[in-house]
């Protein structure tokens, strides 16, 4: 099987009970082990067992093969959100007295969870301009646990070179760890672009339509975890596998961060047609960029798609055709602002991307409103920017409900 | 052939045996989450299907899908 699809659609578990065409939602808390002595050898990690579903769950274990086949990685572990994947894969590589090095450039909550969750914990945050490779390689040092990055930011929309800054961690011997939510492995295949650990949010283009939250971490198997003290111990026992072994046996069944059953059924459903959305969305979303810059009420577009993006060369470069289903542009004023999506009548005012539906966000007052105009000048985000996430919907009545909005100005 | 698996000696039948057959035979139901020492040497998973076990050889199945501490 070699096209995404058909591996979406036919990879992952083996026969079911009744031939059931889908592995059904094992909606079980315990499963029972055959003897007291079967019970310690699952327990003792001498025995293939699922024994509880905050560790392992078969329906889980399902949406995790599936996704392991699909990105090429080696181990995958999906979480309940992913928030929880960013967490739980910084609280394995960190400690207190170490730093994270990234971009101010992010997901503003994950922003928050580095500055404020973090810093109380002690681990520090470095700050660098990521698409400036000499900058990432200077604030490398000896603590350094991450580099941290999203393959496109959200919401400013900057694309570094992911295998520029991967042969800079490489060189040091530091994990590079990269956000691919907004790319997904469809996109983007983050291994063979010599990225360490992959993120996803799978709420987003993998739920299938905005159905449910949760979050994926995969370990492509590049880095020699035996030369990272905190997991020498366990490359002993487990070798490459030692990192996600240590999520597994320890962060992520101590703090809960499991996948719900439901959740992982909806999800492995949505992965059957995320391709298909995928096209359509990053197709509207080229088209809609290319409109709202025509538009004179409209005083900028930012699209890595559009030629004149600054980011258009990596992006192409690195992605290909496509540019994702994200697009921000700016009006004159935060009341422009509002009055556009207080016009709008499809698109709906929300805030998630990658949905079927066309989303729309004033990220200022919403995901960063917690904080100040200084440290959002910093961040990139502009009391005037609106997110556009592109759904799926026939192009033409997006457009035409667009038209609404500047006809509101 | 002989060989001992987590500490309980085991006769296979088949020859030429490497590591992914062996979780094969064995029906190993998550072999996602095992990782395999032959003689005390981890091997790595890229190696499954190329490492070949030999009679007498001491295999361990670590698997981190239990509950409590390994």
């Amino acid at each position: 099987m070699k096209g995404f699809t058909t591996r979406a659609i036919h990879g992952g578990g083996g026969p079911e009970a009744h031939g059931s065409l889908r592995v059904p939602i094992y909606d079980s808390v315990a499963f029972e082990q055959e003897s007291a002595d079967s019970m310690r050898s699952a327990f003792m990690g001498r025995k293939a067992a699922h024994v509880y579903t905050r560790i392992t769950n078969p329906t889980v274990q399902d949406f995790e093969r599936k996704m392991q086949l699909l990105s090429g990685g080696m181990a995958t572990i999906a979480t309940s959100s992913g928030m929880a994947a960013i967490s739980n894969t910084l609280i394995a590589l960190g400690g207190a007295g170490k730093n994270i090095v990234t971009s101010r450039y992010l997901f503003g909550n994950t922003l928050s969870l580095f500055e404020k969750t973090f810093a109380a914990w002690g681990l520090q945050v470095k700050y660098v301009a990521m698409s400036n490779a000499r900058e990432v390689e200077a604030a490398i040092d000896a603590e350094t646990c991450a580099v941290f990055m999203e393959s496109i930011t959200n919401p400013q929309l900057e694309v570094a070179d992911c295998r520029e800054i991967g042969a800079i961690t490489q060189k040091h011997g530091v994990p590079l760890v990269v956000d691919n939510t907004l790319m997904t492995p469809y996109i983007f295949n983050t291994r063979q672009a010599g990225i360490d650990i992959e993120i996803i949010s799978t709420t987003k283009y993998i739920s299938g339509g905005a159905t449910s939250v949760g979050g994926l971490v995969i370990d492509n198997g590049l880095f020699d975890w035996s030369q990272a003290a905190k997991f020498k111990e366990r490359a002993g026992k487990f070798g490459k596998m030692a990192f996600i072994a240590a999520l597994r046996q320890e962060v992520y069944r101590n703090t809960g961060a499991c996948l719900a059953p439901h959740n992982a059924y909806l999800q492995s459903l949505g992965l059957e047609t995320m391709a298909l959305r995928i096209d359509r969305s990053c197709q509207n979303a080229r088209h809609l960029a290319k409109y709202l810059a025509q538009q004179p009420e409209v005083k900028g577009v930012n699209y890595p798609g559009l030629p004149e993006s600054l980011y258009y060369e990596t992006a192409t470069r690195q992605f290909g055709d496509k540019y994702g289903g994200v697009i921000t542009f700016d009006l004159a004023s935060i009341d422009q602002c509002f009055a556009f999506m207080d016009a709008l009548k499809l698109v709906r005012r929300a805030t998630n991307i990658n949905d079927n539906k066309t989303l729309i966000l004033h990220p200022d007052s919403t995901i960063f409103a917690e904080y100040s105009a200084e440290e959002k000048r910093h961040m990139g985000i502009r009391p005037t920017m609106l997110r556009l996430s592109a759904g799926i919907e026939d192009h033409e009545d997006i457009f035409a409900d667009l038209q609404r909005g500047i006809e509101a100005l | 052939m002989r060989i001992t698996i987590n500490g309980e000696v085991e006769d296979i039948e088949a020859k030429d045996v490497t590591i992914a057959r062996l979780l094969e035979i064995k029906k190993v139901e998550s072999p996602d989450m095992v990782s395999v020492q032959v003689n005390g040497t981890i091997i790595e998973r890229e190696q499954y299907g190329v490492k070949v076990i030999a009679e007498n050889d001491e295999l361990e199945f670590l698997y981190f899908m239990g509950g409590g501490a390994i």
